[in-house]
């Protein structure tokens, strides 16, 4: 197929004052990272710019490490690097689970974390995952720095509170013991697909009793969402399969899902109750 | 000894063959290896410095008068040399392959949302792609209709105006007295099936690339099925003799029917602007232009009654066939033939009355894909079968055994099948080889907690060659050179199944003797002798046949050569794997004996034209002769489905055909492999989603989904039950299309094994799936 992209000026500054600068001069300029998102978009022109300033080699953006209390993940992290990471296999099994779902192997080698989170999809596999950890995410813009709350940092369909110019450095996770966690994702195939729904939970339980509980979902609202309503159903409570099915109620009343072509809103409610239901029995560990 | 010329003398001698060299073995093909290194060359490969770049403009509206095509916006970029309209085409603009009611280019009428309006040639991508959304439509929009059931009634709104009906075509089956089956019948199913559309996703979108030489003649490399039909519509177009046009299909990603309809078009389209033009023009489709524009799978609703007695056996069916066939006809009333001609499945049915419709609607077309409106009436045909022998309290492999069409039984049509029909002892064997009573039997009784494993069987039946008395023929030409090597030159294509790669060598080697890697195909080339499309099933099966006459004469005039020269008996000649050995004393290479040949002046250049024999069907009274030959499936599929989330998973498919000879056990297989995917992908996931106004709106690979390797199943090696047909390579028949056919019908029986509720409308996506567990959930 013949298709190439619209004609673009490209940059790949080596820092981030240098990427900033260029956001910043460069009328109509935007972030690249892996592309996976962005380059699709830009082929079906749903996405029209003049430059492109690349930051996927910026040192700066990379690695993930073990701070000690917390967990930081460059925002140019690539996917795949994320699932053979030792630091987050250990401290971040939810995060690993929902990314072992997303794509392929691939797509996977070029996409990045960041990437995933400020494309903000209603549908990004990232995005539970790291609501449900309460992820604090770091940007930076010619102001400097500032932290976003991860309940903060989507604030509508395909928007997120990042101002222009300002880039997506880190995010940081502060490391807690959870005794269970699921990921369950329901998509139109077996795999390499975007959701229909999926549902993310921790949960902390001690002696048959929920300490602490998260539940997070994607592509049931124009954004990934907690369920508040229904962690507070389950918060203090003791495991049964009758609170897991309280829960999981509440959960499809939580959701204000659309229709689309992957989905009616009626199933993807329907299913916000049925997988709610599998991540909770899993999480509280009663599967 | 006489030089053996006659087709039939000499296809009847290579098919008693018996022990085989390469033949029934699985060759390596020849082409795995460039593809594999990412060599082998597809139409854009052929893109050279400083050729012109073209897209299609398409229709935004699904049914409107043209008042005028603006494409001044367009031309203000320098580098958009020209847009193209109908009112450039120097001949005729009238492309419709069944009846004459499409254009290549939108004129007087939009009758789709998609439909090709204009092409827009300009230096490069970027400025072509932008100026395609600088030709705008001045329309005078009209009302459209989406569904066939109610474009069929109206009168008031019309597609076509000069038909003065919505209803484009109609076919008719009638065999005995239906009335007195189903009077007859102790008892009686009747359904309303609905399918749907499938686009094809071939991996290579359409492109053509026409090259102009300095004589008005012209050359255009193309992603098409049939180069000789793309040479008749480009003459047509342009109006240039055919002698003029030559067409060359290179290596082709995919085509699966979607490239035998669109082909000659985005043929015809790319030689109109390089004809005004004099510049060679690349005409690419993008995956999303393609999508819009391309015919796909036809939608269909299925009426479906029929009646059984107690003995079980079939006392009458009587369908009503109506496939939504879009905007334009295309290929749609062979289409609904083939599905009418199949309505009864492979079955002894002592009455049948079958009604087919073929009805426009202001959507995409409908046209050829892999089945050829056979899946659609199989699946209606097949969950009747299971039906009846649930009321009936029969094992429905038995019920279907009883039924089963053998040598001497007549069809629905009233033809008597003289020979080749293995279907009876393919379904026997495959009923024993996967255990299907003992499963069928544990999952009925194991119909309890989240996951229901169901297990269910489908058989179907599809025609070898073009339905009813339609010509049919093949040809090819061979020529060996002086060094012993060897030039065979067909029509036929390779896009992905491989015939010309690997039976068509095997074939050639076989009759002359020669060594397989002696043998060069040259294949999808107007400069062979017209061989017939690449569809259909037949790139080996009627493709091939001429490659048997021809190479068939080259060794016979070798053979009679040999005998007078040496003075032995013909039996005393042996001629194999390039080894020749004559009497008991003379023995030589393969290149010796060309060698030889050439000095004494042996003609080693041959044609081989088969014209295939048919009989006559008769529209009016529905009845007479279909086709020359059935291949025959029969698939067991298991399942597993998940009732709280309503997701269906493939774990297994047993597959038996009754193909006749095997030339190459793992071409067929990847056949087999490939369709059963293509199959899954349909019933489970594969579905349109038209907007308000006609659009296409999953246009792209993120929203139109396809089956990846999550969703194959163990596929079981195929059971081969060889019935040979008389007049098919060593009696080979068509394997291509044979594992899609029966996956709908297998599918949804197994389904409704597992849930004990019947589904009749595909595709059975999660979410109608569970619409239905739902209840069994509690
Ligand atoms: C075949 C395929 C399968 C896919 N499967 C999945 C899936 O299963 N689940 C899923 O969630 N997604 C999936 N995706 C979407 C995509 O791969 C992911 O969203 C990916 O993580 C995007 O990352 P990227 O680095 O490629 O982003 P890019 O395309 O480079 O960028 C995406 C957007 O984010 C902005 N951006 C990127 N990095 C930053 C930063 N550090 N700061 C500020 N802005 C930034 C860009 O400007 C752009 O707007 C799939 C995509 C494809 C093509």
């Amino acid at each position: 197929m013949y298709y190439k992209l619209p004609k673009i000026d490209y940059y790949r500054p080596k820092t981030l004052d240098e990427a900033i600068r260029l956001l910043r001069e460069i009328d109509n300029s935007r972030v690249i990272a892996g592309g996976t998102d962005l380059l699709v978009d830009m082929k079906t022109s749903r996405v029209r710019v003049r430059a492109l300033v690349d930051i996927s080699s910026i040192p700066d953006l990379r690695g993930i490490e073990d701070l000690g209390r917390t967990i930081r993940i460059g925002a140019a992290t690539r996917l795949q690097e994320l699932i053979e990471s030792n630091v987050v296999s250990q401290n971040l099994p939810l995060l690993k689970a929902a990314v072992e779902s997303m794509g392929s192997w691939q797509i996977r080698n070029m996409a990045t974390i960041g990437g995933n989170l400020c494309n903000a999809s209603p549908a990004a596999d990232t995005a539970p995952p790291l609501l449900a950890y309460d992820a604090e995410f770091v940007v930076i813009g010619s102001e400097g720095l500032r932290v976003i709350p991860s309940t903060k940092f989507f604030v509508g369909y395909r928007k997120t509170a990042l101002n222009p110019c300002e880039i997506l450095k880190e995010i940081l996770v502060k490391k807690s013991e959870w005794s269970g966690w699921s990921y369950v994702k329901l998509g139109r195939r077996g795999g390499f697909t975007l959701s229909v729904v999926a549902v993310a939970v921790l949960a902390k339980v001690i002696d048959g009793v929920v300490y602490d509980v998260r539940i997070a979902l994607n592509s049931v609202a124009p954004v990934p969402i907690r369920a508040y309503k229904a962690e507070e159903v389950v918060r203090g409570k003791r495991v049964s399969w009758s609170l897991i099915e309280e829960a999981a109620n509440t959960v499809a009343g939580e959701v204000t899902p659309i229709d689309d072509v992957r989905s009616t809103s009626w199933y993807r409610r329907e299913m916000s109750y049925q997988l709610a239901k599998d991540a909770l029995a899993k999480a509280l560990g009663v599967a | 000894m006489i030089v053996v010329e006659d087709p039939r003398t000499l296809i009847r001698r290579w098919l008693s063959a018996e022990s085989c060299i390469v033949v029934g073995k699985s060759i390596e093909r020849s082409d795995s290896l460039e593809k594999a290194l990412g060599r082998a060359r597809f139409v854009e490969d052929y893109l050279e410095e400083g050729y012109l770049f073209a897209r299609l403009a398409l229709a935004k509206a699904p049914h409107a008068r043209i008042k005028k095509i603006d494409y001044s916006k367009a031309l203000e970029d320098p580098k958009v040399l020209r847009v193209f309209t109908y009112r450039d085409i120097p001949g005729e603009n009238q492309v419709g392959y069944a009846v004459p009611d499409q254009p290549l280019l939108a004129e007087g009428k939009v009758r789709y949302y998609g439909e090709a309006v204009a092409v827009v040639v300009g230096k490069d991508p970027d400025s072509v792609n932008s100026a395609v959304e600088n030709v705008f439509l001045e329309i005078e929009p009209l009302p459209a209709l989406f569904d066939p059931l109610e474009a069929m009634e109206r009168g008031d709104i019309l597609i076509h105006e000069s038909l003065g009906s919505n209803i484009a075509f109609r076919t008719k089956v009638r065999k005995g007295d239906v009335e007195e089956g189903f009077s007859k019948a102790d008892v009686v199913v009747e359904n309303t099936y609905r399918t749907h559309h499938q686009e094809h996703v071939y991996l290579e979108p359409e492109a053509a690339l026409a090259i102009p030489d300095l004589e008005n003649r012209m050359t255009v490399i193309a992603t098409i099925q049939y180069p000789h039909l793309g040479q008749k519509i480009v003459s047509k177009v342009l109006g240039l003799p055919s002698s003029y046009i030559k067409i060359i299909a290179p290596y082709i990603g995919g085509g699966f029917g979607g490239k035998d309809d669109e082909g000659p078009l985005v043929a015809a389209r790319a030689a109109l602007a390089a004809y005004h033009l004099r510049r060679p023009v690349l005409l690419y489709y993008t995956r999303e232009d393609s999508i819009q524009t391309h015919p796909k799978r036809e939608a269909t609703v299925i009426k479906y009654k029929s009646g059984a007695s107690k003995d079980g056996k079939l006392t009458a069916i009587e369908v009503t066939i109506i496939h939504d066939s879009g905007a334009y006809a295309n290929r749609g009333p062979f289409i609904l033939w083939r599905a009418t001609m199949h309505a009864s499945g492979p079955y002894y049915v002592p009455n049948a009355k079958v009604d087919g419709y073929c009805v426009y609607t202001n959507k995409v077309p409908q046209g050829s894909f892999r089945g050829f409106g056979n899946p659609s009436v199989q699946f209606a045909a097949e969950s009747q079968m299971d039906q009846l022998a649930e009321k009936l309290g029969l094992d429905p492999v038995e019920f279907r055994l009883n039924n089963m069409l053998r040598v001497g039984s007549d069809t629905i049509t009233g033809q008597v099948l003289t020979s080749s029909v293995g279907i009876h002892e393919a379904l026997k064997k495959l009923s024993a080889v996967s255990n299907w009573r003992v499963k069928r039997l544990e999952y009925s009784e194991r119909r309890t907690g989240r996951t229901r494993r169901g297990i269910g069987v489908a058989v179907a039946w599809h025609g070898n060659s073009t339905s009813r008395a339609v010509p049919d023929w093949s040809n090819s030409y061979i020529h060996i050179s002086r060094d012993g090597s060897v030039n065979v030159y067909t029509g036929i294509v390779e896009m992905g199944q491989g015939s010309p790669s690997s039976s068509h060598r095997q074939l050639v080697s076989e009759i002359l003797g020669c060594p397989i890697d002696k043998v060069k195909v040259v294949f999808g080339t107007t400069d062979a002798p017209d061989t017939g499309a690449t569809h259909a099933s037949r790139g080996t099966s009627v493709g091939a046949i001429g490659i048997v006459v021809a190479a068939g004469r080259i060794r016979s005039r070798l053979e009679s050569f040999l005998s007078e020269y040496y003075n032995v008996q013909r039996e005393e000649i042996k001629i194999s794997d390039g080894v020749v050995i004559v009497g008991n004393k003379i023995k030589m290479s393969w290149e010796e004996l060309v060698a030889l040949a050439y000095s004494k002046g042996v003609d080693l250049s041959a044609t081989g034209y088969f014209f295939l024999p048919k009989g006559t069907f008769d529209d009016d009274a529905g009845r007479g002769f279909a086709y020359p030959a059935f291949s025959f499936i029969a698939i067991i599929v298991e399942v597993e489905v998940d009732i709280y989330t309503g997701r269906v998973k493939v774990l297994e498919v047993h597959p038996a055909l009754a193909i006749g000879r095997v030339i190459n056990p793992d071409a067929v297989k990847t056949q087999v492999e490939g369709a059963i995917i293509q199959g899954i992908g349909y019933t489970l996931m594969e579905k349109l989603v038209f907007a308000d106004d006609g659009r296409i709106v999953n246009d792209n690979l993120t929203d139109y989904v396809i089956p990846t390797s999550h969703e194959t199943p163990v596929i079981r090696n195929a059971i081969f039950v060889e019935d040979v047909w008389d007049y098919g390579p060593f009696g080979a028949k068509g394997v291509g299309e044979m594992a899609f056919i029966p996956m709908p019908a297998a599918i949804a029986n197994a389904v409704s094994h597992a849930l004990g509720v019947r589904i009749t409308e595909l595709p059975l996506t999660p979410e109608k799936v569970y619409s239905i567990t739902k209840q069994l959930v509690g």
